[in-house]
């Protein structure tokens, strides 16, 4: 079995245990608060991490091409609603500037 | 004499699927996004369907794209999936007490569909829920979730070259896509994930540490020291919130 597959099933392994356990053992009635902001918190701070530095080194030979990019999706992002529109802003900057700068 | 009254089983199932129309039109077209970019980064087109279908998770999904194209050992991978995604702990704890399923294999078919916006919609629902209305109202999402990254893969392997190497780009948009939301409602967010971008670069250019540890020791570090020092709950989590409404 490749690394790939060993990865998704290992994954899918983790959710289905996250996603079950409460259902058979009692919990999350007394769960500090602490640890739900660390919860609530967690995406947030995950996606700031996600962006910087993946989008420099993704284009190594142009990271503005990148930069550009996200610019662009971000813009899309705060006017309109949904992702798939600033997913293809993005990826018409980015062609854009790789293609023709 | 005979009823025409249909079974519960039918009615409580279709009601579960009529609820879960939207949850499908919004899976679907991001998991379209899923399948684009898995394809992209290098997953044969059954692995990215097989990874939807599996896992049935969102922005964790899209992160282990993200590594596995960086390089990342597997080990990193999953400790980031399951960081990103503790909250569905808490999430199936709540709807556990909701549901009060008595029967085993109702509690482990539901367990796997417990997403988000699943647990959104049933928790808010009045009354009691069945187990028949969650499989419709999670069977539909999981048959978007799956179609959608089929739909992206098959688009996928017709892109150009060029529009393919800008697509490495696109996941990166995908995340920019979900914080743009988050920073619009309050500044918070902005200081977190300026954070975490920060603290994550320092690592991987100043230290050298590899991708995937580098993501998992700036998500852990800033949000430990973000959870002691914003204290008051500017906004209720999703949990309290939900569970508020239900009061």
């Amino acid at each position: 079995m490749n690394k790939i597959m060993i990865i998704i099933l290992a994954c899918a392994a983790a959710n289905y245990l996250l996603r079950v356990l409460p259902f058979f053992i009692s919990a999350g009635d007394n769960i500090p608060a602490y640890f739900k902001r660390f919860l609530d918190y967690m995406p947030v701070v995950a996606l700031g991490a996600l962006i910087f530095p993946g989008i420099i080194t993704s284009f190594p030979q142009n990271p503005a091409a990148g930069i550009a990019g996200v610019a662009a999706a971000a813009m899309a992002a705060w006017f309109f609603e949904g992702l798939i529109l600033p997913v293809f802003a993005s990826i018409g900057v980015t062609w854009f500037m790789l293609q023709y700068l | 004499m005979q009823t025409r009254t249909r079974s519960p089983f039918i009615n409580d199932s279709a009601e579960g699927v009529k609820s879960g129309v939207p949850i499908f039109l919004g899976y679907f077209t991001t998991s379209v996004a899923f399948g684009l970019l898995a394809v992209s980064a290098g997953l044969t087109p059954f692995e990215a369907v097989f990874f939807s279908m599996s896992n049935l998770t969102g922005a964790a999904q899209f992160m282990a794209i993200n590594l596995i194209s960086a390089g990342a050992a597997a080990g990193e991978i999953i400790i980031s999936v399951v960081l990103l995604n503790l909250r569905y702990f808490i999430m199936s704890a709540s709807l556990a007490r909701k549901l009060g399923f008595k029967r085993a294999y109702r509690k482990l078919l539901t367990a796997f569909g417990v997403t988000d916006e699943v647990f959104s919609v049933a928790s808010l629902k009045p009354g009691r829920v069945s187990g028949s209305f969650m499989l419709g109202l999670q069977g539909i999402s999981w048959l978007g979730w799956g179609a959608g990254t089929l739909a992206g893969v098959t688009a996928g392997s017709f892109l150009p070259r060029s529009l393919q190497d800008a697509m490495s780009g696109a996941l990166f948009a995908l995340f920019t896509a979900l914080l743009v939301p988050e920073i619009k409602k309050s500044f918070r967010p902005v200081i977190l994930a300026g954070a975490a971008a920060g603290l994550n670069t320092l690592l991987y250019y100043k230290f050298q540490i590899s991708a995937g540890w580098s993501i998992v020791i700036s998500m852990i570090s800033v949000t430990a020291i973000g959870a002691a020092i914003f204290t008051d709950n500017e906004e209720e989590n999703q949990v309290e919130r939900v569970e508020a409404e239900n009061e």
